[in-house]
């Protein structure tokens, strides 16, 4: 104590006073300065990043419109699906969760580890991003079981889109599968997860089927813990949308092709509206709404008879002698047909050193404009092609409506060809050549043509030459999108020829006979391959891929009631025999209420040829793409004596 | 021990006292705001604010029992003091207690008891005891030795680990070499050393450490890991803007954004509900203290009061400038709490403590004569 009294004043240090409120002053200015520059300055900035961290943006699911048919039956729905959604927030240990999901849904957890990693960069943390899309109450139970010892793991319920006739409709519903990058970076409403329309009238009325989400702010503390919510608009239900088909039809169609390929449409000439559109064979829709693998999609890919394919749309064949419909109208067109006139068919006409054969080798004698319909005559039809020449047979086909899109409202139609000479030097850099117009005159050569085009010439024939927009949708305005050049004296002659050619005793559609009914229908038989002797020699015992298409083209009238029918069986051997009957079925279900239904949903169609070999050889005979690549020799291409 | 000299409690300065009360009130509003009342209904509601009024209360006591007797009787204690306090830094690694990892705790059967708070107060009286005893500036020698003293308790700390602490027992040091002053030659190159040496330390940090001074320096590399706090606290305290976003109005803290929101973050809690306007006025408070423990340790008697007082100063000075450094991004992340804001039962038992010590040190300025 004395010590220190001693030392007293003097050894008081002599700056640092000063020192100290210097750095009072120091550390004031210095966090004033940095206070201003993050509450005030950058205060904007870090008021959104605070309110980004507890607001989130929720979408409220919109139920996707029902599919109905003409008459109200149900096409397409929804029904509860559930997903396992992984939340990576509240996960401790994603690679042992990963496995702990492989464990209990049986999905490879390198399948499981792609998934997961695919989607991180597009899922936030703390949503859920989807594991497995489909899970069976089985494996619900047991993730529900364990899932209080695996955080992160979460049950989503959705709604999954379900066709009821899946194989009956396919070609024409189309189907929805999970939105892709493309999608959702276009749309950024869709999440992942969501189900957006891939094909047919699902992706074509996609914005009216898939209605508006609503949208919900969700106030949330740092463990995704809701605290409040606030409604920002209600989701709004897709629309319910009635069909222009009739399932009836189209079951019945489905099940007169079976075992076969072909296409059958059924359209109101008067409105364009499709009644039945079937093509065979068929997929079930319901395979991607749940996730497709690469396995059957590959299966489905590569199948020999192209089951994705809509044959009334997507696939054109030569149309054969149902062509000469168009021909014939072309001649009364131009004038340079007299329908009175006659021409001798001696069941050959020479051209040059080549001979041209009408199927009838012992020829028909005196044909007049309707005889030749009636009765198919090639040589009445070689004559009027050379006569006519390319360019007007062109111009009139394409103002028929063929060699372009009928606009369908479905994707991926194709319009196939009618040749012309630019198109024939373009191609093939070779000059038109007149045996050629022979060709195109009765159907073969390089024209080919989709069923569809066939309904809607026809159609227009029927409502006074106008080319109608086949619609699928019920009730929908009517769109005019051509006319027939033809007087409405020309088209009754064409029609009364088609009536006659059902009902003259020497017709080729005899077997369309519909009592009470007028009928009117052509028959086409379409060759795929030059016949060879050989082939001449097996008759119809030739090996499937080489048969020739089946067609029959055609129209019921009954008082104001009135249809055009339009089958096509590929390899159908002859348009009477392959496509008749179902014409024939088409006209009793349509006008005397014959409606065989068969159970529901025809699925898992046979393929039309049984053994594994035919289904190979018949893959060879497929049309993908329209012409030959090289042009045919027309000397060596030979009419079988077969009705057309 | 001598009678309490009642003429003493006479010149009480209120103002110091007054602004401990208003600091330690801001507090526990704070805490309570921080204990997440708001979102009671089903949630636990943490009754931090209610502990530290229960420590606030001992603390008191505390304060009271350092006024009491004459500080120079200190001076005697400091050796001893200091020899027991490096025996129980010793005792630690054998006989310590692991809490989270570190093992910092001396188990005393009642109550858990941590020898790196005693090592703050042992410094403080031994460094001013040194360095009261001349008024020269420090040479090399006096320096080491006074440098030396610390070290020893400070690298048995930082040991521990808990780097906070070990560090501010040499910045308490420091700051008290500086306070007297060392000669200019060695100032400066003290100057060109630090810097030098100072990467050197490097390799002493431990693992988590080193990441947090990475993300200090980039918080934008790891968000969610080291670089979390720094920004949730920026967040928190730069979405306040200027009047903040009212008492228990916070979403960085109300919905637990923000962590360590009661202890080393508790003023970002308070600079997101107040804004710059409520930041300023803490701050404000905060310097009107040091200011007045500066003043005290001007106006001392002697010496040695001197040189306690400032010691004191510079315990809060460091604790201020690295806690709210650290909350508004100027500092990394490093566990040391703002005192009488931050939540901790034997921090504010030191803090009251240590205010208790300088207003003995400030009412008997007057006194003369010692009996």
């Amino acid at each position: 104590m004395k010590n220190l009294l001693s030392a007293s004043s003097q050894n008081m240090p002599r700056f640092g006073a000063s020192l100290l409120q210097f750095l009072v002053l120091g550390l004031f200015c210095l966090f004033a300065v940095r206070l201003w520059y993050l509450q005030i300055h950058l205060g904007p900035v870090f008021t959104e990043k605070s309110r980004n961290n507890q607001l989130r943006v929720e979408y409220l699911f919109a139920p996707r419109g029902f599919l109905r048919d003409r008459n109200g039956e149900l096409l397409a729905v929804n029904e509860p699906a559930f997903a396992l959604g992984l939340v990576r927030e509240d996960c401790d240990d994603i690679p042992a969760t990963l496995g702990k999901v492989a464990d209990l849904t049986g999905i490879p957890q390198e399948r499981l580890k792609e998934i997961y990693t695919r989607n991180k960069p597009k899922v936030k943390s703390f949503e859920p991003l989807v594991l497995a899309p489909d899970l069976t109450f089985d494996t619900i139970a047991k993730i529900e079981g364990v899932s209080v010892r695996w955080p992160g793991l979460e049950i989503l319920s959705r709604t999954r889109r379900k066709y009821n006739y899946g194989h009956l409709l396919s070609h024409v519903l189309g189907y929805v599968s999970e939105a892709n990058e493309a999608e959702m970076q276009a749309d950024p409403t869709l999440s992942l997860g969501d189900f957006v329309g891939k094909q047919g009238l699902e992706n074509r009325l996609d914005s009216r089927l898939r209605g508006a989400k609503g949208k919900r702010l969700i106030e949330v503390d740092v463990t995704g813990r809701r605290l409040s919510e606030e409604q920002q608009g209600e989701p709004r239900a897709g629309e319910e949308i009635f069909l222009s088909l009739d399932l009836g039809l189209q079951q019945l169609g489905h099940k007169l092709l079976e075992g076969k390929s072909g296409a059958v449409v059924v359209m109101d000439p008067d409105n364009g509206e499709i009644h039945a559109l079937v093509s065979e064979p068929s997929y079930d829709s319901n395979m991607f709404t749940s996730g497709l693998s690469s396995a059957q999609w590959a299966t489905l890919r590569d199948d020999p008879l192209h089951p994705l394919q809509n044959r009334a749309t997507q696939s054109v064949y030569p149309p054969g002698s149902v062509f000469k419909l168009v021909i014939a109208a072309a001649g009364l067109h131009y004038g340079v047909v007299d329908p009175k006139e006659t021409v001798n068919c001696t069941g050959e006409v020479a051209l040059g050193s080549h001979v041209f054969r009408c199927w009838k080798h012992s020829g028909h004698g005196s044909v007049n404009f309707q005889r030749a319909l009636v009765e198919s005559c090639d040589t009445y039809f070689y004559k009027l092609g050379m006569k006519l020449g390319v360019d007007r047979m062109s111009e009139f086909s394409k103002a028929s409506g063929f060699g372009s899109v009928t606009g369908i409202n479905l994707p991926h139609e194709k319009g196939g060809l009618i040749a012309s000479r630019e198109w024939k030097l373009k191609r093939f850099g070779v000059r038109w050549t007149k045996g050629e117009d022979l060709n195109m005159s009765i159907g073969q050569g390089y024209t080919v043509t989709s069923p569809l085009q066939v309904a809607r010439y026809i159609g227009a024939l029927l409502n006074g030459g106008k080319l109608l927009r086949p619609a699928l949708v019920k009730g929908e305005q009517p769109q005019v999108t051509g006319q027939l050049p033809l007087t409405e004296e020309q088209m009754n002659m064409v029609k009364r020829a088609m009536v006659a050619t059902v009902e003259d005793p020497h017709g080729t559609c005899r077997r369309a006979l519909t009592n009470g009914v007028v009928v009117g229908a052509k028959t086409g038989t379409a060759q795929v391959v030059r016949l060879t002797d050989e082939l001449k020699r097996m008759g119809d015992n030739v090996p499937y891929k080489f048969r020739d298409h089946a067609w029959m083209a055609g129209f019921g009238e009954q008082g104001s009631k009135r249809f055009v029918i339009v089958v096509m069986v590929e390899h159908g051997l002859h348009g009477a025999s392959g496509a008749g009957p179902v014409v024939k079925a088409m006209l009793d279900a349509l006008f005397m209420g014959k409606k065989e239904l068969p159970p529901q949903d025809v699925a898992g169609a046979a393929s039309p040829a049984a053994s594994p070999a035919a289904r190979l050889e018949a893959v060879e005979t497929q049309f993908p793409e329209p012409p030959l690549p090289v042009p045919p020799a027309f000397n060596e291409l030979q009419r079988k004596e077969i009705p057309q | 021990m001598s009678p309490i000299d009642r003429r003493v409690f006479y010149h009480v300065n209120w103002r110091l006292a007054g602004l401990l009360a208003v600091l330690f009130a801001i507090g526990v509003l704070n805490l309570y705001s921080a204990s997440g009342v708001r979102l009671g209904d089903g949630m636990q509601v943490e009754n931090y604010y209610q502990k530290q009024l229960i420590w606030g209360s001992i603390g008191l006591s505390g304060m009271v029992a350092f006024m009491v007797f004459d500080y120079r009787r200190l001076n005697a204690v400091a050796w001893p003091l200091y020899v027991m306090t490096l025996l129980l830094l010793l005792a630690v690694p054998i006989i310590g207690k692991t809490v989270l990892g570190a093992r910092r705790w001396l188990d005393f059967g009642l109550f858990n008891f941590q020898p790196s708070e005693l090592a703050k107060f042992s410094v403080l009286l031994i460094g001013a005891r040194l360095l009261s005893s001349d008024s020269e500036r420090l040479n090399l020698r006096e320096l080491a030795a006074v440098i030396g003293l610390g070290l020893v308790p400070a690298l048995l700390i930082i040991k521990q680990p808990d780097l906070g602490t070990g560090l501010l027992v040499l910045m308490l040091l420091a700051g008290l070499v500086l306070y007297r002053g060392v000669q200019p030659w060695l100032f400066r190159t003290l100057c060109v050393l630090i810097p030098l040496i100072t990467p050197a330390f490097w390799f002493v940090l431990k693992d988590y450490q080193k990441r947090r001074i990475l993300a200090f320096l980039d918080p934008a590399t790891d968000p969610l890991g080291s670089g979390y706090h720094i920004l949730q606290s920026e967040i928190a305290v730069g979405s306040g803007r200027l009047f903040g976003k009212g008492f228990l109005g916070g979403t960085q803290s109300q919905l637990r954004f923000l962590p360590e929101k009661h202890t080393d973050f508790a003023v970002a809690v308070y600079g997101e509900e107040w804004g710059f306007f409520g930041m300023i006025v803490l701050l404000s408070l905060f310097c009107a203290f040091l200011y007045q423990v500066a003043v005290v340790a001007r106006d001392a008697k002697d010496p040695y009061g001197s040189y306690l007082a400032a010691g004191v100063f510079f315990y809060f000075f460091w604790q201020i400038l690295i806690n709210m450094g650290m909350v508004m991004g100027l500092m990394p992340v490093v566990g040391v709490p703002l005192p009488f804001i931050s939540y901790g039962g034997s921090a504010t038992l030191v803090n009251f403590s240590l205010v208790g010590l300088v207003l003995n040190i400030s009412m008997r300025r007057y006194l003369f004569k010692q009996t």
